[in-house]
């Protein structure tokens, strides 16, 4: 083993080296979480905010550029894809090294992949590598050069690999094996024992405040000069609390770069941004998206007789074509997001430009086109214009929204507006996050729901147990035995053949016909992608922000300080 | 001593019936901490049902309360599910910040309230009385949020001040004058926050207190035989006006804890009040659960510290008992 350890630290170090990338040296960055992360363990992290330092970090295999949402080489240099689709064998870049200077070769890589697929660990990735039930395999096939077995072909195999850190064996190899690698990293470890292969490494944590990173002198980058990346010396995660609180303190020059804001902030911020010297920037629509859905579940054994009476309307599929034409999408783009939001014409944000169904028609209100609608479909009106259902029961149902996001809220009531104009009598619902989630998901005790998500990934085969109609998040009626409509059963079928499909474009072909039928039957009614707003203070070089991620941070190692007219870098 | 010891108990009592409450209450509450991993398309139900079966979230709800009881008692506080980590080290460092926080504003309230409220009951009539009630009344009337809206934009807007935080990410090299100057520059507007919002009910119970033992007959006699007004006033009114006051600050010493929780939040101080939100949010129930019964205990630690201090005070109540 030493013999082993003792070549992988004698090879010449194969740096990847960004052949138009320059830049000064040195200097700090000062960023704010909303909240405090909770956790450094790659492993066991399940919030967005402690993956946004952990990425900083670690490294992965295979990475997808958040700029240009395509794989490039990271960890891996290259790798070779055989058998249909089912062997990818990874030629590691030699002589490179983990944080604490330890060198990292493939039994690194064999132990990190053993990790995030032992049971014990209950890792949320685990289920990522996981195929139809049976495990990717991971084996060493040389000193630099490691081999994974797929069960089952899987499309765009290789994305699999972003966002899984390489985990230093020689570190946690004994804490894993004594069952306790869930409970290790945490905030209040020592910074010497937290190793990666990431661009920073652990410098402080002071709890409640802020977590200092420090350059990594072994990181495997390096710029067209042959200068190790990153240039930044330092960089500094304030913890705010809130998104008032982020922006005050990135107006107040207490920070350097600030992400996700929303669009009052931004306006507030953009007013005063030549004298405060800093930037405000709109990307245009990323991958977030929101929605309104419908509870499509079998709920006659729940005891839920209101819920089941309104899904007399609620299941035919022209009363949601009349909401959705009903819907003005500019005008929630207009009012809640002042303009910085797309209106959507399918389930998929522009933002996803691989992935989009162009040819979807743009949605364009009409309450005259949704009052047909519903007239051929058996709907009627009373004389005080309430809109009355075939049955002849008043159409009225609530919609629940979460009570903590005020542009949902908003959103939900311009709905509300909107389906009046059609007699509908729909009540909006603030519920505590949670809750909202418990009802939606466990208790089904809902009608209609306005929510939010962003894919993590553009390629459409992470968010699959959205579109099956066996998955846990296919919200509109979730963990189904066997598809409740034929329509579902297409879906089912198009989504699996596409995720076993080898070629981009009969991929594309295929998730284009899903966002058709999706939009044809319309479970979801997609409403706005709202844009990418961000800001950086003048001088920060390389700064790309870009629609998936976190948006600013992807490429922290190459964020530098220029020199600024009458004083150097910060 | 029967004294002393019965009021403990009964505050052993009351910190075991609110963490029971709490307890059961925060069970009953829709969701739990995993439920927002189901929202991830990448995780799947049997991920989370094992996670939940780690954390012994699908345990029933005795069961759940006489274990975390049992831990408790052997001050073992139990593990943050969203940290996984032991709930004490998490909660130390932040019930510092909290107490210095609140420690520094109680003592500039009462410090403020006393004279103030002193002086304000020698003004019973004329234009300082109206003066007086009028600017308290304000103060009284002012939410302590907007107040810390205010203060925070005046900081945003003039730079004099920092907006949030205790420290600043450079404190580590600072010298030991220029660390207290940063402390003090970041503690200088939650504290001036939340004194003022204590300021006028302190005030007020001064003034009330005062008045009412300057109109005792024992005061009448005194300023009959000519004792000057101060010594009057500092010396024989203050300490007989003294009982509601010495409950006022037991009540004052039992929500340092408690009393900053929102203003925290607002203002960005790294305290429990922020902590405590995430873990609420989150559903973070041993944290939550920790904090409760923490906060529960100084609220009946200085109740019983004004009980014993009156106790000592009003040989009244000695001889009651």
């Amino acid at each position: 083993m030493l013999a082993l350890a003792g070549s992988a630290f004698a090879e010449q170090e194969e740096r990847l080296v960004l052949k138009q990338l320059s830049g000064n040296p040195g200097g700090s960055l000062k960023y704010s979480l909303r909240s405090e992360p909770k956790t450094l363990n790659p492993v066991t992290a399940t919030d967005a905010v402690s993956k946004e330092v952990i990425q900083r970090l670690n490294a992965d295999l295979i990475h997808i550029n958040r700029e240009t949402q395509q794989t490039e080489p990271a960890l891996a240099k290259s790798w070779k894809v055989s058998a249909g689709g089912r062997a990818y064998v990874l030629e590691l870049r030699r002589g490179l090294r983990f944080s604490d200077g330890a060198p990292m070769d493939a039994r690194d890589v064999v132990f990190s992949f053993q990790v995030y697929l032992d049971e014990k660990t209950h890792s949320p990735q685990r289920d990522l590598l996981i195929l139809n039930g049976k495990p990717i395999t991971v084996r060493q096939t040389g000193t630099f050069q490691v081999a994974f077995d797929l069960p089952e072909p899987y499309a765009a195999a290789e994305r699999l690999f972003d966002g899984f850190a390489i985990l230093p064996r020689h570190v946690l190899e004994g804490v894993w094996k004594a069952g306790k690698l869930a409970d290790a990293w945490g905030l209040g470890s020592p910074p010497s024992q937290v190793v990666g292969m990431g661009p920073f490494r652990l410098k402080e944590y002071v709890p409640g405040e802020r977590l200092a990173l420090e350059r990594n002198p072994y990181y495997w980058k390096a710029d067209r000069n042959g200068n190790r990346l990153p240039y930044l010396a330092e960089a500094v995660f304030t913890f705010a609390g809130s998104e008032d609180m982020e922006t005050l303190r990135f107006q107040s020059g207490e920070t350097d770069v600030i992400s996700r804001v929303g669009a009052k902030n931004f306006a507030l911020l953009a007013r005063d941004q030549a004298q405060r010297g800093y930037a405000m920037r709109a990307l245009g629509p990323g991958l977030e998206y929101s929605f309104l859905f419908f509870n499509l579940n079998d709920v006659s054994h729940l005891s839920l007789p209101q819920v089941s009476a309104r899904q007399r309307f609620l299941g035919r599929r022209a009363f949601r074509e009349a909401v959705s034409r009903a819907i003005d999408r500019d005008a929630i783009a207009r009012l809640v997001y002042l303009g910085y939001a797309a209106p959507l014409a399918g389930p998929v944000p522009a933002g996803n430009r691989a992935w989009v169904n162009g040819s979807l028609p743009k949605p364009a209100p009409s309450v005259a086109a949704a009052r047909g609608l519903l007239a051929a479909d058996g709907f009627s009106w009373s004389r005080d214009g309430a809109l009355l259902d075939p049955a002849g029961a008043r159409v009225e149902f609530s919609i629940v929204t979460s009570a903590g996001n005020a542009d949902r809220v908003q959103m939900a009531t311009l709905i509300q507006s909107d389906l009046k104009e059609l007699g509908i009598d729909a009540h909006v619902v603030g519920l505590e996050f949670r809750s909202l989630l418990d009802r939606v998901l466990r208790t089904k005790d809902y009608d209609a729901c306005l929510l939010s998500l962003a894919s993590g990934d553009a390629d459409p085969n992470p968010d699959i147990n959205v579109w099956l109609s066996s998955g846990g998040t296919h919200l509109w009626n979730p963990g189904q035995q066997t598809p409740a409509t034929p329509w579902e059963a297409e879906i089912d079928g198009l989504m699996r053949r596409q995720m076993v499909e080898l070629r981009y474009a009969e991929r594309k072909r295929l998730f284009d016909r899903v966002q058709a039928i999706a939009m044809r039957e319309l479970p979801v009614t997609p409403l706005v992608s709202p844009a990418i707003l961000v800001g950086a203070r003048q001088g920060l070089g390389n700064f790309r922000p870009a629609a998936m991620g976190d948006h600013v941070l992807w490429n922290i190692e190459e964020l530098n300080w220029q020199a600024r007219p009458g004083g150097a870098g910060r | 001593m029967n004294y002393a010891a019965r009021r403990a108990l009964q505050a052993v009592l009351l910190v075991v019936a609110v963490s029971a409450i709490s307890f059961a209450l925060a069970s009953l509450a829709p969701g739990d901490y995993f439920s927002e991993m189901r929202l991830d398309p990448r995780v799947s139900a049997e991920t989370i049902a094992a996670l939940r079966a780690e954390a012994g979230a699908d345990r029933l709800l005795p069961v759940r309360y006489v274990r975390w009881a049992a831990s408790f008692a052997r001050g073992d506080f139990g593990v943050s599910l969203a940290y996984r980590a032991p709930v004490a080290p998490l909660l130390w460092p932040r019930m510092r910040a909290t107490l210095l926080l609140t420690v520094v504003a109680t003592a500039l309230a009462w410090l403020l309230a006393i004279p103030l409220g002193v002086w304000s009951a020698t003004q019973r009539s004329g234009w300082r009385n109206g003066l007086w009630n009028a600017a308290f009344s304000i103060l009284l009337s002012v939410p302590e949020l907007l107040l810390a809206i205010l203060f925070l934009a005046f900081a945003a807007r003039s730079g004099l001040l920092p907006a949030g935080g205790m420290t600043s990410p450079e404190f580590a090299g600072m010298g030991a004058g220029a660390k207290l100057g940063d402390i003090v520059s970041r503690l200088a507007l939650p504290a001036a926050v939340l004194a003022l919002g204590m300021l006028p009910v302190l005030a007020r119970h001064v003034r009330a207190a005062m008045i009412e033992a300057m109109d005792a007959p024992f005061a009448l006699a005194a300023r009959a035989q000519g004792i000057p007004s101060r010594r009057l006033l500092f010396h024989h009114v203050l300490p007989a006006a003294l009982n509601p006051l010495i409950s006022l600050f037991g009540f004052s010493l039992g929500t340092l804890l408690s009393a900053s929780l929102l203003i925290e939040v607002v203002m960005g101080w790294p305290g429990l009040g922020p902590f405590f939100l995430n873990a609420i949010m989150a559903r973070d129930f041993p944290v939550v659960l920790a904090v409760i019964v923490f906060s529960t205990a100084l609220l009946a630690a200085g109740n019983m510290a004004a009980d014993l201090l009156l106790y000592r005070a009003d040989p009244r109540i000695r001889f009651k008992t």
